[in-house]
């Protein structure tokens, strides 16, 4: 790549000229879409930065889509009037997040639980949180809430589609940038030490559990995000929204995106859900066969995802297939 | 229901979800692999006897042939896929995890999504000192005692076990010592998967066959290695008998769903508590 930031940069204006070149359809398609990239996102940080293979993690987007539905439609007693604003709904969804992934983590790390293990649990999290709102009635059940107000600040309605678009626009920005600022600061380099070595990152006097908590709450919020404007943008959460297929959909999209970078998950998310969202039709369910297969296909041959290498120009010595990086895997500690 | 068959049932369960777990157990122990398309295994040996009974060749042709078609597709899997991404441990979770996902879909695309149920091979009642109890059940668990035992067997008294427990402690060592560690993980994903599929088939007449019912019983076998200890395989015995048991006597009590969460919180406080297991040794570090 001779400049690396121009892919990048075309992402950018794309999304930017996006609602003015595009009918309401495709708007509100799309953001729709920048939401699940922003998810996707969220993964990547935990799964390819710290590589905490995360396979629940809708649990998150989720109860961030619960939170804000119930915020807003004055669900959760004696929160109503200013605590019941859209705003209100957005920051108790992320801190709600931010504070179970604290617990979450501090009871699955200090637990010495790494790799496969944690993948599995967190699985099992996200399973098992799908099946409590499955069975709570007071969150309807099955169906999940519907007729979710939609987003509103000081009194301005974003009624029109593109306002809307904008708003989601600019918070995945944010989240981009707040992402990508964590990952570069000293934090971002003691975490990418942890990754590739646990015990030598310990030997130098870091608290790998404490900084792997950090980050697992980092991740949570942002995914508890893009899950509170997921409810606002669609206006309905069900128990989909925090169960397994969310949870294996985030992950295909991070894996064939490319996991080892932030704006590469995000083109995965919009590219394998703007296929499924034309193709599914035709295919029906032969569509996940296939997405599955892709899926295989690119564990094994692209491990580094579709636009990993285009997208992304940091720390090449340290991709997934490098031999030192494998090595250490190999002989390291897996439970 | 009496409690002598509440117990029975729990006893049942947790037979049952030890073989599914000694399956995932002896393929990790042995290749730090785990096999994330272990439930889909189980899955398919359902769905095998799903087929044989719907084709007209009843239960027990179906019963013989899931662990060996289960057995067949994990040696395939395991040449054509695994053995690719040894040097790549983590990566393998994810690739048999694609490989779940495509079984399942493709259990639904073939028999579709909904329940199918199969006819109860052996309806007789057995009645003992004033108990009577399904005999099917009581073949269930037979198989599984005897599964179980045998593998045991394998892995403790023969000379495979021998050379299985120095690849686990030293693959490189067992390697140079002659040891052909390509064959024996060969071997041994072939032998936890056909497990898997033998629960599987065992289990079909039980409950409807579902694309979903692999989910529902690897996530309590992979908790039961976890409370257990993945380090022996005595441990499974032991998480398998917590997880099943109190999952069983919650759910007799409340409700299924009441009990997945308790037993869950349970696995994640023994986890916080003693993350070696609870048979486990200290880690040497």
């Amino acid at each position: 790549m001779l400049i690396p930031g121009i892919p990048r940069l075309l992402v950018l204006a794309f999304f930017l000229l996006l609602p003015f070149v595009g009918n309401l359809y495709l708007v509100n398609q799309f953001t729709l879409l920048l939401v699940y990239g922003m998810f996707a996102m969220s993964l990547s940080l935990l799964w390819g930065y710290v590589g905490l293979l995360c396979f629940g993690h809708a649990v998150f987007f989720g109860l961030g889509a619960y939170i804000m539905a119930m915020v807003t439609k004055q669900m959760i007693p004696g929160m109503d009037g200013i605590l019941s604003s859209s705003l209100a709904g957005i920051l108790a969804a992320v801190g709600f997040n931010a504070l179970f992934a604290l617990i979450l983590g501090w009871f699955l790390f200090y637990g010495r639980l790494s790799g496969p293990y944690l993948g599995i649990v967190t699985l099992a999290i996200s399973v098992l949180v799908e099946r409590i709102f499955i069975n709570w009635y007071y969150t309807g059940g099955y169906n999940g809430i519907s007729s979710v107000p939609a987003l509103s600040f000081a009194g301005w309605e974003f009624s029109d589609p593109r306002h809307l678009y904008l708003l989601v626009f600019v918070l995945s920005l944010c989240a981009y940038l707040f992402l990508r600022r964590v990952v570069n600061s000293p934090f971002g380099a003691i975490i990418s030490a942890i990754k590739h070595n646990e015990a030598r990152a310990e030997s130098f006097g870091f608290h790998a559990t404490k900084y792997k908590i950090k980050v697992f709450a980092i991740g949570a919020s942002v995914a508890g995000l893009a899950g509170a404007l997921f409810a606002a943008a669609a206006e309905f959460v069900s128990p989909t929204e925090l169960g397994f297929k969310m949870s294996t959909e985030v992950l295909i999209w991070t894996a064939l995106g490319g996991r080892e970078g932030l704006i590469a998950s995000f083109m995965g998310a919009v590219t394998v859900k703007l296929l499924e969202n034309y193709l599914s039709e035709a295919l029906s369910e032969y569509w996940v066969l296939i997405i599955g297969f892709i899926f295989l296909l690119s564990v094994i041959f692209f491990p580094q995802g579709l636009f990993g290498r285009l997208l992304e120009n940091r720390n090449k010595g340290w991709s997934v297939t490098s031999p030192q990086r494998s090595k250490t895997k190999k002989e390291g500690r897996v439970c | 229901m009496s409690a002598a068959v509440q117990i029975l049932n729990g006893l049942n369960y947790i037979l049952v979800l030890i073989l599914v777990a000694m399956g995932l157990v002896i393929i990790f122990g042995l290749m730090n692999v785990i096999n994330m398309a272990h439930g889909e295994f189980f899955l398919l040996g359902a769905y095998t006897v799903v087929l044989t009974s719907k084709m007209g060749l009843g239960f027990w042709v179906g019963f013989i042939f899931a662990p060996i078609l289960v057995g067949l597709l994990g040696a395939i899997l395991e040449a054509v896929l695994v053995r690719r991404l040894y040097h790549r441990i983590l990566d393998t979770i994810l690739a048999t995890w694609g490989v779940s996902i495509v079984i399942k879909q493709g259990i639904i695309l073939t028999f579709g999504p909904e329940g199918l149920m199969v006819k109860p091979p052996m309806p007789e009642m057995v009645t003992f000192a004033g108990i009577s109890y399904p005999s099917y059940r009581l073949f269930i668990m037979g198989v599984a005692l005897f599964v179980i035992a045998a593998t045991f067997y394998l892995f403790l008294k023969t000379d495979f076990g021998l050379g299985a427990r120095a690849v686990i402690a030293n693959p490189n060592m067992a390697a140079s010592l002659g040891i052909n560690t390509r064959r024996m993980y060969l071997t041994t994903f072939s032998l936890g998967s056909a497990i898997a599929g033998l629960a599987g088939a065992t289990m079909a007449p039980l409950m409807s066959c579902d694309p979903h019912m692999g989910l529902g019983f690897f996530i309590p076998a992979f908790l039961a290695i976890l409370v257990g200890g993945a380090s022996s395989l005595g441990g499974i015995l032991v998480g398998g008998g917590v997880i099943g048991g109190a999952q069983n006597a919650i759910s007799s009590v409340y409700s299924p769903v009441v009990a997945q969460i308790v037993v869950f919180s349970l696995a994640i406080i023994i986890i916080r508590m003693r993350p070696e297991g609870i048979l486990g040794r200290k880690a040497r570090d």
